[in-house]
């Protein structure tokens, strides 16, 4: 009954004001996944995502005056569950975060039809980042290709690769396949021989043949794609074949801190590429902790704030809501629409600046957008585990996209050729 | 009372073997089906149809050719993920070959594939069955999943390993693929369903039928009295199979638009599984009603968990107190003491749940999602206490009741 009364009282006052009451809102919900086999990965994800955009809500009073409503639909990584949030969460959404990979294959046609930018930072489909043909999809800052090239050429800082064997261990999954047309590629061009080792989703946790299979070819290195139980089951696999770590590179997704503290001082050398860095010290981090952490608002706890993964869910939200005050300012309305998203989306321009504006310097890469590049190939670092934690182990590595520029734009015609009549971006002029 | 037989007099055989011998349930069904073809259509939100509305068909149909196999024929299979995955590639291959194809047509031809493969697979039950026949189809589930991941011809050496459905034309109009839209997906679902429905329920009263439930109660006296068992059991699995396959085929084209393998792989098995053992075992109704439960039901707590209790709409508020107030009926009829306290109770519960609303109570999603999972668990065994024999045998035992109202026997 009070809130009746509540509701009949500020309607009375909305007719009275007549233009002010209704609370802007924007709505940018999360399809996220505490829940399920991936969720010990999701959790620090959803929390520094959540938590930053909460910090906004707090600090500033949402972005441009509109408050952030980041609901989060819960999918335990299941792709029935995240084709029913998008469904619910579509009708008012100005972007959508599907996360798994087999959730984005699902939602990417569609948000096509729906005109909802899709945002997927650091995964889904590399050709992606041609912004002409998916021109509501984002894998800033950096894409899978990205990724295999920049630890192809970190490879190459010790010498020529020519001769050389490197195992690609991925999960069999279409996540862990998206790398193997680059890799490939670059096989043929610098001379090493691939040995892709496929890991079922049912083998992940128990890798005994893969790593006999590792121990009997003795590649020079061992190039790993793994998500979720397989990547702590290839670590402690590693260990105890005896693997030499500074061996063995993963992916961003294979960096998380918690897989590596099951082996601890064991894991030493163990690299992971990132596009990403947690940055204890710096600014944004403390007001985290401060307005956020201490006054009770996060799920987090003290020592997953610390770590990479929890820091790039802070890099992702402070992507989208670049984009946000990107349009906002564009087209003068706190209150945009999903179009208008994109547009801000697609003109993201992230400098060195701007980073040390937010309190976020050496936490990304600095990088931009245009419309057909919907990727911004910000690069990364090598990161390393040092015992207890990952540091930098390598400076900013730059992914050649020159080299690969074909291989995107073929894909994605391809892809366009499947899904006819699919519906590209004609009006851009610019080149990727 | 509502179900008063007195005065439906049966003066011939044919009267008395008809489809509906009693007057009411004929009328119950057409009902449900101007529901299902007139007024969902017209009234469904686009949530409604992909959430609710298609899947709920889908996979009643793949429990009911599951339900052929093991509920009529008594052969117990844990393939049927993957006899689905047959049936979705098979179509896929078909539309990508042969772009003219109508898309229907594709989706009934893709079951003739998976009705051969379940032939194949059938042939062990010729001479096991029980557990040593479940665990020879558990052997097709992994052997089939395994070729869907493997042999790269079958999803056009797409980079993924995933099958994506192309928009696909019917008369000028998309009815599949991202540009379809979800009403046309919806009724081409709904009249393939209602197709292989009134099959599914001839065949089982017929001469097949028969054979089937004479091989299911005991094998050894059906042979004595002159049934071919072999006949018998690889017609059940093709049938079976068939059923199953078509309904994979409208599991990635109509409803998901994309698969990759392990989509098809155990846990889908175990779904369509328990659809079959909540409905009931040898019934064709039970299927949609283990549907409603196993897979609509979720989708329902989510959405009021996510809503306000107090602030939702008078029609939608009416619609939830009459159907609470008629399970609670009908558990009263059936003399189930449980069941009027399950009914009460959610209700109760849910005023609660209103009532903290209102005083600011807010619950995260992840939680929503853990006391989902708790709920249908629990109702899961609830309805296996009060009925072991599933959903169906319920109803049944509801309208026995009900036609002796207010009379107990």
């Amino acid at each position: 009954m009070k809130h009746f009364t509540k509701l009949a009282a500020a309607a009375a006052l909305g007719t009275v004001l007549g233009t002010a009451a209704v609370a802007q809102e924007l709505y940018t919900p999360n399809l996220a996944y505490r829940t399920g086999p991936f969720a010990a990965t999701g959790i620090p994800l959803m929390n520094g995502q959540a938590d930053y955009m909460t910090l906004l809500n707090e600090r500033d009073g949402g972005i441009g005056g509109a408050k952030i409503d980041f609901e989060e639909c819960e999918t335990g990584y299941s792709t029935e569950k995240g084709v029913e949030c998008y469904e619910k969460t579509k009708g008012k959404a100005i972007v959508t975060q599907p996360w798994s990979t087999g959730i984005t294959l699902q939602v990417l046609p569609k948000t096509n039809v729906d005109q909802i930018p899709i945002l997927a930072p650091g995964y889904g489909f590399s050709p992606m980042a041609d912004g002409k043909v998916f021109q509501w999809a984002f894998n800033v800052p950096s894409g899978y290709w990205d990724a295999a090239d920049m630890i192809v050429q970190y490879l190459e800082q010790d010498g020529s690769l020519e001769g050389k064997k490197i195992a690609f261990l991925h999960l069999d999954h279409p996540y862990g396949k998206e790398p193997l047309p680059l890799l490939e590629k670059l096989a043929g061009e610098k001379g090493f021989e691939l040995l892709p080792i496929p890991v079922g989703l049912k083998e992940m946790q128990n890798q005994s043949a893969q790593w006999l299979q590792i121990r009997r070819e003795r590649p020079d290195n061992v190039v790993m794609w793994g998500w979720g139980a397989m990547n702590a089951g290839a670590i402690t696999e590693a260990v105890k074949t005896k693997y030499p770590m500074e061996n063995f590179i993963g992916v961003w997704w294979a960096g998380h801190d918690a897989d590596l503290k099951l082996v601890g001082d064991d894991g030493k050398g163990y690299k992971s590429i990132s596009w990403s860095f947690p940055n204890p010290d710096a600014p944004v981090m403390k007001e985290l902790k401060e307005r956020v952490f201490d006054a009770g608002l996060s799920q987090s706890n003290a020592e997953e704030m610390q770590g990479v993964f929890y820091g790039r869910g802070v890099v992702m939200s402070m992507i989208l809501s670049e984009a946000i005050q990107g349009a906002q300012k564009n087209f003068g309305t706190a209150e945009i629409d999903a179009s208008q998203l994109r547009w801000g989306l697609e003109n993201l321009n992230i400098t060195e600046e701007r980073l040390a504006e937010l309190g976020m310097a050496g936490m990304v890469p600095p990088f931009s957008t245009s419309c057909a590049n919907h990727t911004g190939h910000s690069g990364g670092w090598m990161l390393e585990w040092d015992g207890s934690k990952f540091v930098k182990a390598s400076d900013l590595l730059t992914p050649n996209t020159a080299g690969y520029s074909d291989l995107i734009g073929s894909a994605a015609s391809e892809y366009a050729t499947a899904n006819a009549p699919w519906a590209v971006n004609e009006e851009c002029s610019a080149t990727n | 009372m509502l179900y008063r037989t007195a005065g439906q007099f049966k003066t011939s055989y044919i009267a008395d073997q008809a489809l509906f011998p009693v007057k009411q349930d004929a009328f119950l069904l057409g009902i449900i089906l101007t529901l299902a073809w007139i007024v969902f259509p017209l009234t469904a939100s686009e949530f409604t149809f992909q959430t609710l509305l298609i899947p709920i068909l889908i996979y009643a149909l793949a429990a009911m050719g599951l339900n052929i196999l093991t509920g009529f024929a008594g052969q117990l299979s844990l393939g049927t993920g993957a006899f689905m995955g047959v049936g979705a590639y098979a179509c896929y291959k078909m539309v990508t070959l042969m772009p003219w194809m109508n898309p229907i047509v594709a989706i009934l031809l893709s079951g003739v594939f998976s009705a051969g493969i379940g032939v194949v697979f059938g042939i062990p039950s010729l001479r096991i069955k029980g557990f040593y026949l479940a665990i020879a189809t558990l052997a097709a589930q992994f052997f089939l999943v395994w070729l869907f991941e493997k042999w790269a011809w079958l999803y056009n050496y797409n980079a993924s390993g995933a099958i994506q459905v192309p928009n696909l034309e019917m008369f000028g109009v998309f009815v599949s693929g991202p540009q379809a839209a979800s009403v046309t997906e919806y009724y081409i679902v709904l009249f393939v369903v209602t197709l292989l429905t009134l099959l599914c329920i001839n065949l089982t009263r017929g001469n097949l039928g028969r054979t089937w439930k004479a091989t299911r109660d005991m094998d050894i006296a059906a042979e004595l009295i002159g049934i071919n068992l072999m006949k018998s059991k690889l017609t059940a699995f093709a049938v079976s199979s068939y059923v199953v396959g078509v309904a994979g085929a409208l599991y990635v084209f109509m409803w998901k638009g994309a698969a990759e393998p392990n989509v098809f792989d155990i846990p889908l098995s175990f779904q369509v599984l328990f659809i079959a053992i909540i409905g009931g075992l040898g019934s064709i109704m039970g299927n949609y009603l283990g549907a409603i439960l196993i897979v609509g039901l979720p989708v329902v707590l989510n959405v009021v968990a996510g809503t306000q209790v107090f602030e939702i709409s008078t029609p939608s508020a009416i619609l939830l107190v009459a159907l609470i107030a008629a399970a609670t009926f009908l558990f009263w009829v059936a003399r189930s003491l449980w069941g009027v306290g399950a009914a009460i109770g959610f209700g109760a519960v849910t005023l609660i749940y209103g009532y903290a609303q209102l005083q600011g109570f807010r619950i995260d999603s992840a939680l929503i999602e853990h006391i989902n999972v708790m709920i249908v668990g629990a109702l899961i065994i609830f309805f296996l206490i009060i009925e072991p024999h599933g959903l169906n045998q319920l109803w049944r035992l509801i309208r026995e009741k009900l036609i002796i109202w207010p009379f107990p026997h």
